[in-house]
């Protein structure tokens, strides 16, 4: 399988940033840095933007985040309709760089607002499908 | 006066259109705009057709409506900015007939939405979001959306009771146009009670999607002379971007920056501010996409955007009188053909033919029609 395993439901199968899926599997997420310039990036990517500089390493994230802003999502394209209603939220992580990712169902929704405090965790969906999601 | 004029404007039915096929839709308008223009199609030296294509069955749409319009062999292309598309249309159009490279030209929205469900669309839709980075988690233009209402919400306090007035006001108006898809006016009480779509926007905070089709005439000004008398004059156009992903932006994403700079633009070149316009179309996809907009286009402060609402400045008879066509939330939005159906109804009202409403003496008006979830955002303004 390729990077169409990244997700709830995957669509771009052919990318450079596949190995995050190995860093998923070890539970952990990763963010790539520029190894001319050391800047970082999440979501990752495979070119720098100040030096086109296309050699990365990976850097671990602690997943550490704060909610920017969120939505609960009731009218979903078909593919997503089994987990629907579900959460989806935008944070920003402790290095100040911002994920959009799905709320677990297990955040107490009442206690959401922008500014909470969650935590980036990577999740695994049935279809041995591998994702981050905000706890 | 201007480098480039409308000369004429032409407007299908909105709605869910099973009597029509794409290209007779873009017929509609078509015709509508030539006989508003008093010309014949053999005037017409190109067509700028402007679709966000993966919503319609036909594929290089241009080349079919080329055909049905009996525009072959003047050249022909689509343009595609999502539901920006049309007034980048224009944008294209300006650039050709402004260097001579053409001397009057049709721009052509379309979109035939209604073959696909609600679901298949909202799944293409999200597909407009990053499709490596955020798509994969299930998103949906009202999603997106309702992301930024909530944002708006606390940080200036503003109510759902409160974004409830836009699409009560829109469709008050929409009662009046005989191209919209709804013509019913609303209440607050059914805006409220109206089913969640995401929250916190529910299904009368939201746009329907629908077929339909709009058009404009192009004509550098020398041309526009000879043809008509009444003339309405592009006096600016602004167009920005912004990252596509969420994750890309930033600041408390209660405004879209992409419209302020694109506002910036078109300001600058029409030499006006934002006092100065007399009446506008906003992107209404939404409830909050108005009152955004409204402050990212200067109509009011950041977070003054419900005020302006409460005091009824939006209104016809107010300050800026805003989508008084009765919007995307009255009309339905056509993807393609939002942008030049703004234009249509400020070209409507620039001449003075806008009926019962007419906003007195308009002079500038202005369209911002904002591209998927504010990847791109345009600011028309166009004089009398
Ligand atoms: C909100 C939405 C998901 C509702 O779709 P749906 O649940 O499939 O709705 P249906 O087609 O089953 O319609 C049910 C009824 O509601 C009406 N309706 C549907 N959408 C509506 C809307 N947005 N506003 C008002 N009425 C609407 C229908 O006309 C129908 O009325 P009827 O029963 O009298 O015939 C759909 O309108 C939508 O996707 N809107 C957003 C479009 C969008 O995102 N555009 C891009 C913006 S940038
Ligand atoms: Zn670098």
């Amino acid at each position: 399988m390729g990077f169409e395993k990244f997700g709830r439901f995957g669509y771009v199968s052919q990318t450079k940033i596949n190995p995050l899926l190995s860093y998923l599997e070890k539970g952990q997420i990763a963010a790539t840095k520029c190894k001319k310039c050391g800047r970082t990036y999440f979501p990752p990517r495979a070119d720098c933007l100040d030096d086109r500089h296309s050699g990365i390493e990976w850097v671990v994230l602690d997943g550490k985040s704060n909610l920017v802003t969120f939505t609960k999502v009731f009218f979903a394209p078909p593919a997503f309709q089994p987990e629907t209603p579900y959460l989806l939220g935008l944070a920003e992580l402790s290095n100040g760089l911002r994920v959009f990712a799905p709320i677990s169902a297990s955040v107490d929704e009442k206690q959401l607002k922008p500014g909470t405090e969650l935590n980036l965790k990577v999740a695994k969906g049935a279809r041995d499908n591998l994702f981050y999601w905000l706890e | 006066m201007g480098r480039v004029a409308i000369i004429g404007v032409g407007h299908s039915k909105f709605g869910k259109r099973s009597d029509a096929s794409l290209r007779e839709l873009a017929f509609e308008a078509y015709s509508s705009a030539l006989d508003d223009a008093d010309i014949e199609s053999s005037r017409i030296d190109g067509s700028v057709v402007c679709s966000a294509t993966h919503y319609d069955k036909q594929r290089s749409p241009a080349g079919v409506v080329a055909e049905y319009l009996g525009l072959n062999p003047q050249p022909t292309f689509n343009i595609e900015a999502a539901c920006a598309s049309s007034a980048v249309g224009l944008r294209t159009a300006w650039a050709l007939v402004s260097s001579k490279l053409h001397d009057v030209i049709t721009v052509v929205g379309v979109q035939k939405m209604t073959e696909l469900s609600n679901e298949e669309i909202q799944e293409l839709m999200g597909r407009a979001g990053d499709v490596m980075w955020e798509s994969p988690f299930g998103t949906t233009m009202p999603a997106y959306y309702a992301m930024y209402a909530t944002a708006h919400m606390a940080k200036y306090g503003t109510t759902e009771e409160q974004m409830a007035l836009v699409p009560v006001k829109n469709r008050k108006y929409g009662s009046k146009n005989p191209n919209a898809m709804f013509q019913k006016p609303i209440t607050i009480e059914e805006v409220l009670k109206s089913r969640p779509v995401s929250a916190p926007l529910k299904l009368f905070d939201c746009c329907a999607n629908a077929d339909g089709a709009a058009c404009l005439i192009i004509a550098n000004a020398e041309k526009a002379r000879k043809l008509t008398d009444r003339s309405v004059w592009v006096a600016g156009l602004g167009l920005a971007s912004s990252p596509m992903s969420l994750a890309g932006r930033k600041g408390p994403m209660t405004s879209f920056e992409v419209t302020k700079n694109a506002a910036k633009a078109a300001y600058q070149m029409a030499r006006i501010s934002p006092n100065d316009v007399d009446v506008a179309e906003v992107h209404d996809s939404f409830s909050i996409t108005e009152i955004l907009n409204y402050e990212d286009l200067g109509f009011a402060k950041p977070g003054g955007g419900t005020r302006l609402l409460e005091k009824g400045e939006t209104e016809l008879g107010g300050k800026i009188p805003v989508n008084i066509d009765g919007g995307l939330i009255s009309k339905g939005h056509p993807v393609g053909a939002t942008g030049a159906s703004q234009l249509f109804a400020l070209a409507k009202q620039l001449r003075g033919e806008a009926g019962s409403t007419q906003v007195d003496g308009a002079k500038i008006g202005l369209a911002q029609n904002i591209g998927g979830i504010g990847m791109y955002s345009a600011v028309t303004i166009l004089r009398a």
